[in-house]
This record gives structure tokens, C-alpha cells and sequence, in this order.
């Protein structure tokens, strides 16, 4: 379940992005989980029409994903399928930091790629035939060929990928048990069913992992050059026949144009790496930071998961080659490598002649992480507070009071209230214990546990880029009048308010973008 | 905006305790001690241009949806237009949602899809909703030298307003006339449309 504060941010980025009645029934998938559409007219209380055009919207941009399920007929009737909706949370996150995405593409592949994947962060959804067209209007070249040798790098950096279906249909599952048939029951057992049903249902609406990235052969005078980047667009090695075999297979749905979308995963994967780099060079320094980005890129393609914990191994020879291309690697030698992968912490692994190096990503993302809510801690609570904290944090076990007094050399007292104000906030668990027997006293118990702290902070981070969201649109507001007021009637007193406007603006849109790593630090990585 | 009037209803509560409530004027954003400065900095200014062009696009686009009966099919002009009012009608323009959405049953779930004989294949997809302006800005021009224009306008109209309830559109394009100049005249889209400006300029 999503946390309150962040089914409250993604219902106001819905509701700046497509209006309020879109919103509405963003806010009651949130809430309520997976519904029907009927369910969902009831909820919202809106018309049936507005209700399928906002469901239309929403499925277009990404932000609801559909699904076929059996229900059980009640008192004799025949099981009948039907539709529901679930909303998907990070994909409308992810409307947030678009211009993160958009940045990345352009610096890896250029202005004309930029083109096309701004077209389909604004609709969510096009088909190749569209992106041409929409290419025509906006860039006022009529060269197909140059679009689609553009769509053709996005494809092979795997930014772009094919858009699920719209309708999966989930089977009853094979143990016999039935889902829940009413949507309001409470017990925890169904709601893990329901969990599994929407992941399923992700996994029944995904492309296959062949297709995901294949290029379509709609247009036979296409079809030579497509060929030869098809060998190389797929992941697995594949003979040409074997490929024409494939597509025949799948003739029924040639002539169903395919539509293609922003793939979210090998974005939030890029970000993911630069912000393990960064991390190192901050903590360690410019050396381990080159080799952990030639280690993270080379490894790259076999990252099935979208949270990889490890690394691929990789030998230090390839590392060596990746490293001496990046710049400041240059100098490199073996020994240095060598150093720094010390450094890092990685996993030597001796096969023989070869040395095999792996990289623990999720340990690196987990001291970012870590270092963040002691920063926090820190800032709110004082010195004091963010050594007991610190200190909890690395026993990972129950500490006793007076002896988390005596290694933080806190006095007792403050130690008492520092403990009790991180505790009423969420950032500590406290047990109390009581001893019985000859002498009868009470034991205070503290501890930090990881998994809910991660989550409580990941709620306030919502809270605050809600915050920082509906200064700027009230900051917007208030400007209203002279942001209308054509450029040259700008002079003196208003001439001012306009640039102090817009220095504002800067400044809130930056903190949210930097708040927003951290949100990802926590939610994505 | 939706949150903007939650906090109105705070006020004055808290009644039925020992002493009278007392009725605090509304802060929307009190100030908080110890918080410090931000910095300001234009490190990520092309980041925040890209989010605004993108929040402009969508606010014009027919993904931000808008309730058809709520809008009123004659909009009334109020007796004295202010100058702010200018903005105000015109922006609400929009080409209809199935020209950019596919709602075939190949694309969207079978309830929600549209029926086959409403397909008919659009003349010309708006991608770029400042392009079609421009042209428009060139007829308008033409018309006043030569009145045989205003044929080809009106045709232009019907081409492109298919069935579906876009009589407000082809009423409403003589209005986007005075919403094209004024377009024109606002800085906004300097920045959307030409990125070697200066970098103190807004992007608003």
C-alpha cells in the first residue's frame, strides 16, 4: 500500500498534469486499491462518461494498466470475467521528474532522439506512424528515414519499449482457492491475494522479454534494413530465419499498430548508477568513483531486475578497458584498479587465471540511504540526537538506555528526552521490559528498525515535495498578473516582482528536483 | 487547485472547551523559525524550462480533462473585460481525446473502447498546438488584404472538426484570433520556443 502522503502527492501531480476529475479517480485507485468501473463510478461519484474518458486518459499515459479477471458467479450463475483497474503508483511519480529522463536521453543520444522521447513523455503512448507525423509539425523535416533511425538508437539503449497490453486476462489460480468476491474484506490473507493479483496482472500485461525491444516489420521496403538492426536491437542471439518464423507466428496481431512508450526501468536504472557513483566520490573518492562507473556500465545490459542487488562479475581485464576510456581514467593502471576495488568492497572471485570482480550496489545504496536519515536526524534534533542515533543505527540491536547514555557520554536526563522525541517521532522502536523478582525496575529498550524508518522517511519526503508543489503553484497564483503583462510594460516596480518571481520559482523547482533524488534514493534505487 | 481551500475551515474551531475559541486569521504558509536560506542557483534551469514546456503542453492538451457539460456552450463575457480576463476563455480550445488516443479494442480494455464507425481518419492530428496558430496568424493577415480568405478559413474549419460536438470550436476560432496576439505578445513563449535566450529570463 502506498503511504498517505505520497497517494496525496501523486493525486496533485494527476491533477496538474490532466485536470481534477482525472485526479478524482486516481485518488480512489489509490485509496481503495483495485476496483471495476462500476465500482469506481460509485466511488467518485462522477458520470459514467467522465469516468471511461479519464480511465482513457489515464491507461494513454500509463498511469492505470487494466486487467481481465474471473469471478465466481453467486448462487448457481456461470463464473463471468470481468475488467478491473489498478493504479500504478511510480509511473505517475514519474511524471515528476520527467525532465530528469529527458536530460539523460539528450546527453547520451542528441537533439533528434530528445525530439521523439519528448513526444511520448506528453502522450504516454504513440505509434511509430504518429511519432513521424508529430515529427513533421514540430521539427518541420519530412524525413522519415532520420526519425526512424532516431527511434532506432532509442530502442537499442532500451529507452523506449512496447507498451503492455491493454487487457490481460489473469487465469483463476491453479490452487483452487477463490478471490475475494466483495472488495471491502479486511483479513490480511486476502489482501496478500491481492497483492499477488497485481503483480500478476503486471506480469500477464508485460511484452514478452523478445519482443520488448523489437522493432515491428510493418512496412516490407523496411523490412532490409530493419533486419540488420533487429540482430542487434535483440538481447539473445537469434538465426534470421528463426526470426521470420516469429513474426509469421505472430501475424494475427500485425496488423494491430504497435504502440510504444517511455521505458521507466532503464531510466530509473541510469539514475540509479549515477547516484552510486556520486555517493562513492563524495565518500571515498574520484578514483573508486571512475571504476564503479565503468564496472555499473559494463554490467548493465545483464540487470534483469529492476532493483539489482549485485553487480554482474566482471574481470579485471574488461574493467581495465572500460576504465582507461572514461576521462581521469586514463592514468590508470592494474594496481590502482585494484585499490579502489578494495576501497569499494567488492567480491574478488578467483577462477583460475582470471580475476572476477563484483560490486554489492545494494550496500552502496543502503549507507546513501542511511547517511540521509542521520543527516536529517542531525539537522532536526541536534548533535547530540545524531550520535545516539548513529550509534543505534550500527548496533542494529535493542540498547538499554543508561548504556546508550554511557557510550554516547550523553547525560542521562538528555539522553532520556532525545530518546523519547525520536521515539514519539516515528525514528526509534522502544520496548519496555520489566524485570521481576527481588528488585523490581523497569527497563527502557530502544532500537532502530530499518524497514519502517525507511518507509516513515519516505512518507515525509512526500509530504515535503507536496508542500514544496503547492508553493509553487501558490506562488504562480499570486503572480498572476504579471506573469500576463506583455514584456514591455515590465518596467521598474514591476520589472522587480517579475524577477524575483522567477528567482523563486528556481528555487523551489530545484530544491523539489534535489528533494526528489532523495525520494528516489528511498523508493526507486 | 484542490488543496487550496482545505485549511479555510480551520479557523475558527475548537469551540466547546473551557474558554471561547479564539478566531486566528488563516496562514496558508506561516513562517517557520530556524529554516534558513536557500540558495539560489541555475544549475538545473534547463531541467525546470522541460517541466514547464511540459505542464503547458499538457494543460492545452486533450489529456487535461475537462468535464463537456460543465463547460458552458456560449461563454458570457462579463460587462467590463479586464485585461486579465483576456486569457481567460480561450485557452479552453482542445482537438477532441481520440485523436491522439487509440480506443480500438487492440489498445484499450473492450469497456472503455470506442465503436468502429466513429474512426473516420483524421486530416490533420494537431502534435504542435502552436503550428496551427501561425497559420492562422498568416490568413488573418491575408484577409484583411484580400476578403476571398475567408473562404478558404471556414473550410479549414470543417476539415478539420469531425463529428463529436465541436461547434464551440468553430464558434470559438475567430477568438482565438485575439488569444493568438495576445500568445504572441507574452514571454512564455520565447522560452518554450527558443533556447539560446537569456538565462534570466522566465520560462513561466
Amino acid at each position: 500500500m502506498v503511504s498517505p502522503h505520497g497517494v496525496q502527492l501523486a493525486t496533485h501531480l494527476i491533477s496538474s498534469f490532466y485536470g481534477d476529475l482525472c485526479s478524482k479517480v486516481c485518488e480512489c485507485l489509490l485509496r481503495r486499491g483495485t476496483l471495476t468501473l462500476a465500482q469506481i463510478i460509485r466511488f467518485t461519484e462522477l458520470s459514467r462518461e467522465n469516468v471511461i474518458n479519464c480511465l482513457r486518459v489515464l491507461i494513454h499515459q500509463n498511469c492505470v494498466q487494466a486487467f481481465a479477471i474471473q469471478q465466481e458467479g453467486a448462487f448457481g450463475e456461470a463464473p463471468r470475467i470481468i475488467t478491473q483497474y489498478m493504479a500504478l503508483f511510480d509511473n505517475m511519480i514519474h511524471k515528476m521528474r520527467a525532465p530528469k529522463f529527458m536530460q539523460i536521453v539528450s546527453e547520451e543520444l542528441g537533439k533528434d532522439c530528445l525530439g521523439i522521447f519528448q513526444g511520448l513523455i506528453q502522450h504516454g503512448r504513440l505509434s511509430i506512424n504518429q511519432i513521424i507525423d508529430r515529427n513533421e509539425q514540430t521539427a518541420g523535416s519530412a524525413d522519415v528515414h532520420v526519425v526512424r533511425e532516431s527511434f532506432n538508437r532509442l530502442l537499442i539503449a532500451r529507452f523506449i519499449e512496447r507498451c503492455p497490453a491493454p487487457e490481460p486476462f489473469l487465469a483463476p489460480p491453479a490452487d483452487g482457492e477463490t478471490p475475494a468476491k466483495k472488495r471491502g474484506a479486511k483479513s490480511a490473507k486476502i489482501g496478500e491475494e491481492r497483492q499477488t493479483t497485481e503483480q500478476r496482472a503486471l506480469a500477464a500485461a508485460a511484452p514478452m522479454d523478445s519482443m520488448r525491444f523489437l522493432m515491428e516489420m510493418d512496412d516490407p521496403s523496411e523490412e532490409k534494413s530493419e533486419e540488420c538492426t533487429n540482430s542487434v536491437t535483440v538481447g539473445e542471439k537469434r538465426k534470421q530465419d528463426v526470426l521470420k518464423s516469429d513474426e509469421d507466428a505472430l501475424d494475427a496481431d500485425k496488423k494491430k499498430e504497435v504502440l510504444w512508450r517511455v521505458n521507466f526501468e532503464e531510466l530509473v536504472r541510469r539514475l540509479r548508477h549515477k547516484a552510486c557513483v556520486s555517493y562513492v566520490k563524495m565518500r571515498i573518492n574520484d578514483e573508486a568513483a571512475i571504476v564503479l562507473s565503468a564496472m555499473l556500465e559494463l554490467s548493465r545490459h545483464s540487470e534483469t531486475r529492476q532493483k539489482a542487488e549485485n553487480s554482474a562479475y566482471l574481470s579485471i581485464n574488461a574493467i581495465y578497458d572500460e576504465v582507461i576510456k572514461k576521462e581521469g581514467g586514463l592514468g590508470m593502471d592494474f594496481e590502482r584498479i585494484r585499490a579502489s576495488l578494495e576501497q569499494l568492497g567488492c567480491q574478488c572471485l578467483e577462477t583460475g587465471v582470471d580475476e572476477n570482480y563484483s560490486i554489492d550496489i545494494k550496500g552502496i545504496i543502503e549507507s546513501a540511504q542511511t547517511e540521509e536519515v542521520e543527516s536529517v536526524v542531525l539537522r532536526r534534533y541536534g548533535r547530540e540526537a545524531y550520535r545516539i542515533f548513529r550509534l543505534l543505527s550500527k548496533a542494529g540491536r535493542f540498547l538499554e538506555s543508561d548504556k546508550i547514555s554511557d557510550t554516547t557520554f550523553v547525560e542521562k536526563k538528555d539522553t532520556i528526552k532525545i530518546l523519547y522525541k525520536l521515539w514519539k517521532d516515528d525514528y526509534l522502536h522502544m520496548e519496555k521490559v520489566m524485570t521481576s523478582g527481588a528488585k523490581q525496575s523497569l527497563f527502557l529498550l530502544w532500537r532502530v528498525n530499518k524497514e519502517p524508518l525507511r518507509e516513515h522517511v519516505l512518507d515525509e519526503m512526500y509530504h515535503a515535495a507536496l508542500n514544496l508543489r503547492l508553493r509553487i503553484a501558490h506562488e504562480q497564483d499570486k503572480g498572476k498578473e504579471i506573469l500576463q503583462l506583455p514584456r514591455e510594460k515590465l518596467v521598474g516596480e514591476l520589472e522587480k516582482r517579475y524577477k524575483l518571481l522567477g528567482k523563486v520559482r528556481v528555487i523551489l523547482e530545484s530544491s523539489l528536483m534535489n528533494l526528489d533524488e532523495a525520494i528516489m534514493l528511498f523508493h526507486d534505487f | 487547485m484542490a488543496f487550496r481551500g482545505r485549511g479555510r475551515g480551520r479557523g475558527g474551531f475548537g469551540g466547546g472547551g473551557f474558554r471561547p475559541a479564539k478566531q486566528e486569521p488563516l496562514e496558508l504558509f506561516p513562517e517557520i523559525e530556524g529554516l534558513g536560506t536557500a540558495e539560489y542557483s541555475t544549475a538545473q534551469i534547463e531541467l525546470i524550462k522541460w517541466s514547464s514546456g511540459l505542464h503547458k503542453y499538457c494543460n492545452s492538451s486533450p489529456y487535461y480533462y475537462e468535464d463537456r457539460s460543465e463547460r458552458p456552450e456560449k461563454v458570457d463575457k462579463p460587462d467590463i473585460e479586464r485585461y486579465s480576463d483576456r486569457n481567460l476563455h480561450s485557452g479552453k480550445v482542445r482537438p477532441p481525446l481520440w485523436h491522439f488516443i487509440k480506443l480500438d479494442a487492440d489498445h484499450v480494455p473492450t469497456e472503455l473502447a470506442r465503436g468502429e464507425k466513429k474512426q473516420k481518419l483524421v486530416k490533420r492530428v494537431r502534435w504542435n498546438p502552436e503550428s496551427d496558430l501561425q497559420k492562422l496568424d498568416l490568413f488573418e493577415k491575408l484577409e484583411q488584404k484580400h476578403q476571398g480568405q475567408e473562404g478558404t478559413e471556414k473550410k479549414e474549419n470543417e476539415e478539420e472538426e469531425e463529428d463529436g460536438g465541436n461547434e464551440e470550436d468553430e464558434g470559438e476560432f475567430s477568438d482565438e484570433g485575439d488569444y493568438e496576439q495576445a500568445e504572441y505578445c507574452d514571454d512564455d513563449e520565447d522560452d518554450f520556443n527558443m533556447a539560446d535566450d537569456n538565462n534570466d529570463e522566465p520560462f513561466y
